[in-house]
């Protein structure tokens, strides 16, 4: 590699080419933000979105080309032109069935539109919480840096240029200092809409030592009888935790078998915060939930774990980016994976420690179990250290179902099948343990086992 | 007779270990299976627990009546046969409490009678944790993780007072352990003899044997049982090792 090389590289940029059945997804998602420009009245949520449809027109969707996409392929997604339409009628008794079996504050966004009359009346909620839909929001021209992050990187990422394009709604949950929420907060977001298009707009401030609990899940309600169903989401949430602040955070991605879910969730904390993330992964046929987390203080602690069973054909991708930027950061993950029939797993982490970040200690750990001979596991953890005084470790393992355990069960008169339920079920529900609110843990270990279990 | 074993043979991977062994157990018995290494003890109790990795290729094991070879290792298990592992394993994220509760029911399904729930199991296991001198927190942990050998041991033993089979195989469970863990296990296997419970203990020395006076003992060389006697058996080869009997049998 020599300087002229890479100085040409730098004078012409690159002009990305695709082709005509990804061009014309493409040019697809900029007509739906034109539509959304055309009925809106503020210039500056006009202007986001066209400077969203001009980079989306230069970058446009990952191809298999790009090394961060090469396991995740869209090559299915892009045959369909996802819609973008209203709230559509349905009833608390259509969604009775998603709902949580303990208390909780429920918000409801319907096909990525927030509906009013299946939430909860959010102008009750407690001293110092405060929640909004986006759309009123925008509605709202001097409110628009509420909506966006100081250092927000939304742009990184080729489904988050796609959401500012395409911004409609989503929640805005702001809790002001000392403030603790005692109720989890439950979003339910649910796609009811054939190839339609869920665009959720997030954004999550939880002030100097406030502590909050969102539990977010994702869930179809599709026709009976209708395999065939898909719908599309794509949510990126931005997430503050400021000092001494807590915040608990439980999402779960079970939607219909055909649809697809991309989150990429922006996390910034400040000194001696405490955020814990647990992503369970059961449904759609792509899905890839990102989270890039950056821990800008002292004493910081984070939990990132993730739980996924992907069967038939899915491609389950969860992946993470941490950055411990100053000093004694704690920083622990755990990700496994079930993958059975022809399923995919993908996990790619990476934790940078910057040359401040003495004493860190950064865990990763990536573990997964092969139920078949055609499944298959690609996973890539990084580091990158930059401090000389750390304690970091990442490792992965696969394999299959240990004979000898199956054995042991068997040797005490459980069923084989059962006895591989047991083991597999056990596997899997590891990174739900730390998951601190116990009632909330049992409502995920009996989604993933339900989903285990067929 | 509670087990008739006939000129049993069987290969793993194309080896042939057991050659022709032949045993019979009545109900209440203690037989005790003695032989060094490589003699074929382990393969035995592996091959009447079922494991699947060896393949009977002659002779017939009869328990209870019923042709014991036909059944899967879990039938076996349900119908009264128990293995005390050589190795016990552990398996993360499943808790003791589970895992003898499922069993306790798979085998109580078998009798015919109702499946415990919770509290019936609480009550159940408590009693045998303290007939047995166990940790109380031994059904909250998971099976075997963090577990010493001894520990892991005197689950087993655990495990087969939970399930009460009619037929204890225990496969040098006495390997390893130290002389308390073994005064428990020997303790365990005593509390738990009665007039229709058999055992058959495989071990390499006479320590346990000591503890659990076998009624016969069996000397199993190269895939067969080459010598039976009573319990003074173990101490003429306490005294005088396989070396003299292997001799003989090798002459004869």
């Amino acid at each position: 590699m020599t300087t002229l090389s890479s100085s040409t590289r730098e004078s012409k940029p690159l002009v990305k080419k695709f082709s005509p059945v990804v061009k014309a997804a493409m040019e697809h998602y900029a007509q739906l933000s034109d539509d959304l420009n055309k009925a809106s009245d503020h210039e500056n949520v006009v202007s986001l979105r066209q400077k969203a449809k001009q980079l989306f027109l230069q970058e446009g969707f990952p191809t298999r080309r790009d090394e961060d996409w090469g396991y995740t392929k869209l090559t299915n997604f892009v045959q369909t032109h996802y819609r973008l339409e209203g709230l559509s009628q349905i009833t608390l008794a259509d969604i009775q069935k998603f709902l949580p079996s303990y208390p909780a504050t429920r918000i409801v966004m319907v096909d990525g539109w927030f509906s009013e009359s299946l939430s909860d009346d959010l102008s009750v909620l407690p001293k110092g919480v405060s929640v909004e839909s986006i759309d009123d929001i925008l509605e709202i021209p001097a409110s628009m840096d509420k909506l966006i992050g100081p250092q927000t990187q939304i742009d990184k990422e080729p489904f988050g240029v796609l959401n500012t394009m395409l911004l409609s709604d989503g929640y805005f949950l702001q809790v002001s200092r000392n403030t603790t929420v005692e109720l989890p907060i439950f979003v339910l977001n649910v796609q009811t809409q054939n190839q339609h298009v869920s665009n959720l707009r997030n954004r999550i401030i939880i002030e100097q030592n406030a502590e909050a609990t969102v539990v977010e899940s994702y869930v179809s309600l599709t026709p009976e009888q209708n395999e065939e169903f898909s719908g599309l989401t794509n949510v990126v949430s931005e997430i503050e935790v400021g000092q001494d602040a807590r915040f608990n955070q439980v999402v779960v991605q079970a939607q219909a078998e055909r649809s697809y879910y991309f989150a990429n969730q922006f996390v910034y904390q400040a000194s001696r915060s405490v955020f814990n993330t647990l992503y369970s992964g059961t449904g759609s046929l792509t899905s890839r939930h990102q989270n890039h987390l950056q821990m800008d203080g002292e004493h910081i602690e984070s939990i990132q774990n993730s739980a996924c069973y992907a069967s038939g054909e899915q491609i389950m991708d969860s992946r993470t980016y941490t950055e411990h930027n100053e000093v004694n950061g704690v920083s622990q993950q755990l990700h496994k994976y079930v993958l059975d029939d022809s399923a995919i797993g993908v996990f790619n982490g990476m934790i940078k420690v910057a040359r401040a970040a003495q004493k860190t200690d950064g865990q990763m750990d990536n573990k997964n179990l092969l139920l078949s001979n055609s499944a298959q596991m690609d996973t890539k953890p990084q580091l990158e250290i930059y401090a000389d005084d750390v304690k970091c470790s990442h490792g992965s393992a696969t394999g299959q179902i240990n004979k000898d355990q199956v054995f042991y069960l068997q040797a005490r008169g459980i069923p084989k099948a059962q006895a591989i339920r047991m083991i597999t079920e056990a596997f899997l529900l590891e990174p739900v343990e730390d998951i601190r609110n116990p009632e909330i843990g049992k409502w995920v270990s009996a989604i993933l086992s339900q989903k285990l279990n067929g | 007779m509670l087990l008739k074993v006939e000129n049993l043979q069987a290969q793993i991977e194309e080896k042939q270990i057991l050659k022709g062994l032949n045993l019979e157990v009545k109900p209440g018995e203690v037989h005790a299976i003695m032989g060094p290494n490589g003699s074929g003890k382990s393969t035995f109790a592996s091959v009447l627990a079922g494991r699947e990795d060896y393949e009977v290729t002659e002779g017939s094991v009869e328990f209870d009546g019923e042709d014991l070879l036909e059944m899967d290792t879990e039938e076996r298990a349900r119908k009264g046969v128990f293995l005390a592992f050589q190795y016990p394993v552990e398996i993360p994220g499943v808790s003791n409490k589970l895992f003898m509760q499922t069993a306790v029911n798979a085998v109580r399904e078998e009798k015919g009678l109702p499946p415990f729930d919770m509290f019936d199991f609480d009550e159940y296991a408590q009693e045998k944790i303290e007939l047995l001198n166990m940790r109380p927190d031994l059904l909250e942990r998971s099976v075997n993780v963090g577990f010493s050998g001894g520990e892991k041991k005197r689950n087993d033993i655990f495990q087969m007072a939970l399930l009460e089979p009619k037929l204890c195989i225990l496969d040098e469970t006495d390997s390893g352990l130290d002389i308390d863990a073994l005064r428990v296990v020997a303790n365990g296997v005593n509390a738990l003899r009665s007039e229709e419970r058999s055992f058959i203990v495989v071990t390499h020395y006479q320590r346990l044997l000591d503890y659990i006076k076998p009624d016969h003992v069996h000397v199993l060389y190269n895939g067969r049982i080459v010598k039976s006697g009573g319990f003074e058996l173990v101490h003429e080869l306490e005294e005088n090792g396989y070396d003299d009997i292997i001799q003989q049998y090798q002459g004869e």
